[in-house]
């Protein structure tokens, strides 16, 4: 190629071309160019002989050290589990009493049933359980289906109205869109339901309403709900006479209920954790009742 | 601007026009009832537009002779601006993108103002609304001035612009209303990317037949990039797009592969539309422009034709590092981590090329603040490949991936090299193609740099924190060996750095509209007869010389 | 070397064929032998479709943008099956034409999302995100419980995924309008023979919890209940006992 001119600056030759004034030097490749494009080679020669790389066609070449992500992966979780081994079989193996006596058991309760609890549960129930519209407190002392550890535990794993196929089965029924309650019935069991926990105040006027309220009651709702109101656990009825409501206790909720029924669901966590992360579930939401008491 | 249309290319242009308009009557009419309906509104609407104004000057005088003694700039012209409308546009919603996960009630309950449908907008404004617009016009100019060749014709640029602009309405417009292919910078539907197929094909032959008319022996170095830019560009958007329409009534379509398949196929597309749309074309701009205003020979041909060829082979193995750990085998992977560790060498290559131009103008660049954003923008250039190229290697992806240190270098890539070097370019030429003596404010252009270059680093240092921490959270154990944090702890421990992008971001949308305000202002500057540095002479056409018969 | 490039550099036409031979190497050396090389893509027997309701859900979450902020990949990665489950498979998303991998994770994986809340909780999500995660910065989505969900074009919308290679019977087709109402209406009878064409697995149900109409709001519950749940493959691979019983709870 035709040599240029010098360039004054650097004291190289330019290329002889010119386009509009711009042009070019015949400055040779720096070295350390060349050296790196042959470092990164033979770094990545390296790599491929030794992992997973060029396709054959139908296979790949597979690498001298035998490596694919997958396996990997499963060493890694071989080693985790062996080093959480020690502390899974003490909690499996434990009752709930022991682990919860266990200051050092219950640290790693606490620690990784948070996780747990913030990564799954704490979407509907609250990152402190103590739930919300739709989803009850777990905070509260009162157990829809039983607050005994084990209990508890078998609630998470079944869930309630869930796609598990044990699944704890509730329904409140819609006795308005059933029609099998009027308005006007609806009305006065509605008003008896709230006297029940005191959550208005009753004037003398409304004492009929209340009495018949009360009436429909023992025909219909004390099947489930317990003559008194107290709720059932191996059906699952809440308690109407304390003042926590899953639905809200206030007479347009409660209206509501009855109108079209409640059917919470709980999902199932049989098919996503294991036995032992239940139960440290199941500590861990204990441990939290008992902190909010 | 028709004024300097000969007789038949205007009846050519008018054909076209005409073409559009009935081809979005039929669009719209066979996608009535769905949303392709409003898109064959834009398109008819636009052509009959275009066709009236055709019409109502097709009568006015006819260029004289002398018009082939001057270059076809009006084009270009036409892209300087539009690329700043969509830089304020693109970046404006960009920033409301980034408040938005601030506030993230602030979408009035409508659709088009939630966060998935503004995202794209946003993406695809600055990538191919001021991108685009950006390397076409500079294209034009650059092949047009290093071959000291007319462009071709004059009605091909037009079908360029205009046509790439409504491509880009199309695309905004439509994933306001919802209409999106989902595939992440090539979300436009089936009928769009076939609209745009067919101008990318205009584009080329139109390089190509410039590129054969010059009268320099040798093509220049920035017109490898973007004719690499244009032909693999055009690759990976016809691949990348391939699916079959609901019917020819809707604008929804379901793409021809699946899974895995799809998606070694959309990051082959999407990583290569980072290295040819978003890097090899701005090269072409950094190789025209920064000598250009340094006045300085390129540093090294050589240098030049290794990292050339270097980024075209390399960068296409790259794009399965978008896949480490994924159902894609290791086998892709383990390809796409060793060829970005390669890459980064031809990629530093170019970035030294253009610093070691600037030898000998350093003084120029401590002055001058356009000259300043183009070196800035070969330093962001070269921080972002490296970083990529770190990001690439997959234990170090592990943490990086799905967080935001992927966009903190997104946007070191977007922000600090194609805007910066995009700004640049646009400061050198306007004065050029308007024929002023220089830009209305040189201090505008200094605070201009200042909110630039201070808004991607807020906006840079803010992504790497938030992205590392987020990255850390979610594989951090406590000591028994259990995961030591929920998601949602995650997203709380992210609003600071949310809010401190947000205000980087807020910083450098400024500066942009500060860059539109002083190109307004130049454009109304008094034209200077001088003669213009950017207009080498064009020789007398006609008589084909020895060279582009050789062709 | 040199002298050759001086060439090349000296033919337009030279220079536009070398790029395009140079730069299509990599991607054909890297995609055509995921069509070739058989185990890229797992068997799985069970694998079953989405139903056009599930379909059009799949839509709405393209629409809306979700995978701007949403992945559906679990990568092979300790902590990742830990948090989420089970690695995603190829062959999990065979059917999905687009995938939906998502490259950004401002919001948690969803690829096992299916079954994981309930109904419910999804739909005051959507509704409504920090009602429920107070933390949240998910925008809400309150119009899908308001738009009625268009269905009547859906056998067009089977058809082209059949085209695509999707295994949709013609009576999946013929009667993908009545599957997309009757899925999410059970009680209206519109839906005969739907469990028989997508499996008794598959869910039909009041999504939204309105009886009386069919929204936007059934059609993305509807899709989001099934993601994961398409195929057992995951559970049956090589490894997937050592992710259930060795790490025992090195899931979800
Ligand atoms: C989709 C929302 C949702 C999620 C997620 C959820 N729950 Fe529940 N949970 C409920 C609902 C709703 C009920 C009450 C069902 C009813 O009303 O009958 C409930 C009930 C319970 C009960 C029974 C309370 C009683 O009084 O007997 C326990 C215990 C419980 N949940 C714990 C958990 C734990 C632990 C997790 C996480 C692993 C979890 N829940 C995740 C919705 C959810
Ligand atoms: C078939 C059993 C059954 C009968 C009969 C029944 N309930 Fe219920 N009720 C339930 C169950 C189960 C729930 C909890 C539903 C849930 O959580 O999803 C419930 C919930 C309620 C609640 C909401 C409690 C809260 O915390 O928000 C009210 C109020 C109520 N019932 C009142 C009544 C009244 C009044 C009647 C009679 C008219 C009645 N129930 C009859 C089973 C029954
Ligand atoms: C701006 C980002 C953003 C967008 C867009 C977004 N999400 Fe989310 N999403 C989040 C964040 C953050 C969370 C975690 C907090 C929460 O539960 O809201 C989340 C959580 C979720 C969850 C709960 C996942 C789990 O396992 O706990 C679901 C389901 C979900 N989003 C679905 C969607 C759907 C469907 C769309 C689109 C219609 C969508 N998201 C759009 C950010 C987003
Ligand atoms: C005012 C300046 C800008 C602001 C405030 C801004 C803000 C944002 C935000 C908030 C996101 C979404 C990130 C997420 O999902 O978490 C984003 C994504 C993106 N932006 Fe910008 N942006 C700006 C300028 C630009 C420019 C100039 C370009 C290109 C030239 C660009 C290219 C992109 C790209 C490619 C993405 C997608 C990143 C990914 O998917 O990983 N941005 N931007
Ligand atoms: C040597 C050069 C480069 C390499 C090897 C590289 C590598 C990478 C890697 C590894 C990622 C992250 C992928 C993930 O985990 O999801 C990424 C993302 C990205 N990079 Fe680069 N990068 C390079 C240069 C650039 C430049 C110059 C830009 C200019 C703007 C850029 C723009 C982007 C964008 C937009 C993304 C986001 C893609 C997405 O997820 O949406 N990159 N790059
Ligand atoms: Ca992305
Ligand atoms: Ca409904
Ligand atoms: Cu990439």
């Amino acid at each position: 190629m035709a040599e240029g001119e010098n360039d004054l600056h650097t004291g190289r030759k330019t290329t002889g071309h010119e386009w509009n004034g711009i042009k070019e030097l015949t400055t040779p490749v720096p070295k350390i160019v060349l050296f790196f494009l042959a470092v990164t080679f033979l770094v990545s020669l390296l790599i491929w002989v030794l992992a997973p790389t060029w396709p054959t066609g139908s296979a790949y070449t597979k690498g001298i050290l035998g490596i694919d992500q997958r396996t990997s992966l499963e060493t890694s979780l071989k080693r985790s589990a062996a080093r959480t081994a020690p502390w899974r079989n003490e909690i499996e193996q434990s009752n709930f009493e022991t682990i919860a006596q266990n200051t050092e058991l219950m640290k790693t309760v606490r620690s990784h049933g948070a996780r747990l609890f913030g990564d799954n549960c704490a979407m509907c129930h609250g990152a402190d359980a103590t739930g919300g519209i739709g989803f009850p407190s777990l905070v509260d002392d009162q157990w829809l289906w039983g607050g005994d550890p084990s209990t508890i535990m078998e609630t998470l794993r079944v869930g309630i109205n869930s796609t598990n196929d044990d699944t704890r089965i509730s329904q409140m029924i819609a006795y308005g869109r059933d029609g099998i309650l009027t308005l006007e019935q609806r009305r006065s069991v509605g008003a008896y339901v709230r006297s029940l926990s005191q959550s208005h105040e009753i004037s003398t006027a409304d004492i009929e309403k209340l009495e018949a309220g009360a009436t429909i009651f023992a025909q219909q709702c004390a099947s489930c709900h317990g003559p008194d109101g107290r709720g059932m656990q191996s059906v699952g009825a809440p308690n109407l006479t304390d003042d926590h409501w899953i639905y809200g206790g206030g007479s347009a909720d409660i209206d509501e209920t009855l109108r079209n029924g409640r059917h919470g669901v709980m999902p199932q966590w049989e098919k996503r954790t294991s036995a032992t992360d239940r139960k440290i579930l199941t500590l861990y939401i204990l441990d939290l009742a008992e902190g909010a008491q | 601007m028709i004024s300097q249309l000969t007789k038949t290319e205007r009846e050519i242009a008018l054909l076209l026009t005409i073409l559009l308009a009935i081809s979005g009557s039929i669009l719209g009419l066979m996608g009535r009832g769905d949303l392709l309906g409003y898109h064959g509104a834009l398109l008819a609407i636009a052509g009959y537009a275009l066709t009236f104004v055709l019409i109502k000057d097709h009568f006015d005088p006819e260029p004289g002779p002398k018009r082939i003694e001057k270059y076809y700039d009006d084009p270009i012209k036409v892209g300087i601006v539009l690329a700043i409308f969509w830089v304020v546009i693109g970046t404006f919603v960009g920033d409301w993108v980034a408040w938005l996960l601030v506030f993230p009630d602030a979408t009035f309950d409508a659709g088009w103002a939630s966060f998935g449908r503004l995202r794209p907008v946003h993406t695809s404004g600055v990538i191919f609304g001021f991108g685009g617009n950006a390397l076409i016009a500079t294209s034009f100019h650059v092949v047009q001035r290093t071959t000291r060749a007319r462009l071709a014709d004059r009605v091909s640029p037009w079908v360029v612009i205009v046509g790439f602009n409504l491509f880009c309405l199309m695309a905004a417009s439509g994933y306001l209303m919802g209409i999106t292919a989902s595939k992440e910078y090539a979300e436009p539907e089936w009928y769009a990317d076939i609209f745009l197929t067919i101008i990318w094909v205009v584009y080329f032959v139109l390089y190509m037949r410039t590129l054969a008319r010059r009268e320099e022996p040798h093509i220049y170095v920035a017109n490898w990039y973007f004719l690499a830019f244009i032909i693999v560009v055009a690759i990976l958007h016809i691949l990348n797009n391939l699916a079959v329409p609901v019917s020819f009534g809707h604008a929804k379509s379901y793409s021809l592969f699946s899974g895995v398949q799809d998606a070694m196929l959309q990051w082959w597309y999407g990583h290569n539309a980072v290295a040819f749309f978003l890097t090899a074309g701005f090269l072409g701009m950094l190789y025209y422009y920064l000598p250009k205003r340094a006045g300085r020979p390129i540093f090294s041909y050589r240098l030049s034709i290794i990292s050339f060829w270097g980024i075209v082979f390399l960068y296409m193995w790259a794009g399965s590092h978008h896949l480490h750990y994924t159902a894609l085998p290791h086998w892709v992977q383990t390809l796409g981590m060793t060829f970005s560790i390669m890459l980064l060498v031809p990629s530093w290559a170019s970035a030294g090329n253009a610093l070691m131009t600037l030898n000998g103008a350093w003084g120029k660049v401590r002055d001058d603040a356009t000259l300043r954003f183009m070196m800035v923008a070969a330093v962001f250039y070269g921080l972002s490949t490296f970083e990529g190229s770190f990001m690439a290697i997959r234990p170090v992806n592990s943490l990086s991936h799905y967080t935001d240190w992927t966009v903190g270098h997104v946007h070191a890539g977007a922000l600090g090299w194609v805007a910066m070097i995009t700004f640049g370019a646009i400061y050198t030429l306007t004065p050029w193609l308007w024929n002023k003596e220089r830009m209305y404010s040189n201090k505008l252009i200094e605070v201009h740099f200042w909110l630039a270059l201070i808004g991607t680093m807020i906006y840079v240092f803010a992504m790497w924190n938030s992205g590392i921490i987020q990255g850390l959270m979610w594989r951090a154990y406590n000591e028994n060996g259990t995961l030591a944090y929920s998601f949602i702890e995650s997203v709380a421990a992210m609003k600071p750095y949310y809010v401190a992008r947000a205000i980087g971001g807020f910083l450098f949308f400024l500066g942009a509209v500060v860059c539109a305000y002083n190109v307004w202002k130049t454009i109304q500057l008094p034209a200077v007869a001088a003669k213009n540095p950017d207009k080498p002479p064009l020789p007398a056409r006609g008589s084909p010389t020895a060279l582009s018969a050789a062709e | 070397m040199l002298k050759n490039h001086a060439k090349l550099e000296r033919t337009a036409i030279g220079f536009a064929f070398a790029i395009m031979l140079v730069a299509s190497i990599g991607g054909f050396i890297e995609i055509a032998p995921l069509f070739t090389i058989s185990e890229t893509v797992e068997d799985a027997p069970d694998m079953r479709v989405y139903t056009p309701l599930e379909l059009a859900g799949r839509n709405i979450y393209v629409r809306e943008g979700c995978y701007a902020c949403h992945s559906q990949m679990v990568r092979t990665l300790q902590d990742e099956v830990e948090r989420y489950g089970h690695y995603s498979l190829a062959v999990e998303s065979k059917y999905d034409h687009p995938m939906l991998w998502g490259s950004k994770r401002t919001g948690p994986d969803l690829a096992r999302l299916g079954d994981k809340y309930s109904d419910e909780w999804h739909v005051a999500h959507l509704l409504n995100p920090r009602a429920v995660s107070p933390q949240s910065v998910m925008p809400a989505y309150r119009w899908l419980l308001r738009n009625e969900l268009k269905a009547n074009d859906m056998p067009l919308h089977l058809r082209a995924m059949r085209k695509v290679g999707v295994p949709y019977t013609d009576a999946m087709i013929a009667n993908a309008t009545a599957d997309t109402y009757g899925q999410a209406n059970p009680d209206s009878g519109a839906a005969d023979g739907f469990f028989e064409r997508y499996g008794f697995d598959s869910n039909s149900r009041y999504f939204d919890g309105d009886k009386r109409k069919v929204t936007e709001m059934d059609a993305l519950v509807a899709y989001l209940q099934i993601l994961g749940e398409l195929t057992d493959a995951a559970d049956q691979t090589a490894g997937a006992a050592n992710l259930e019983n060795d790490a025992e709870g090195a899931t979800q």
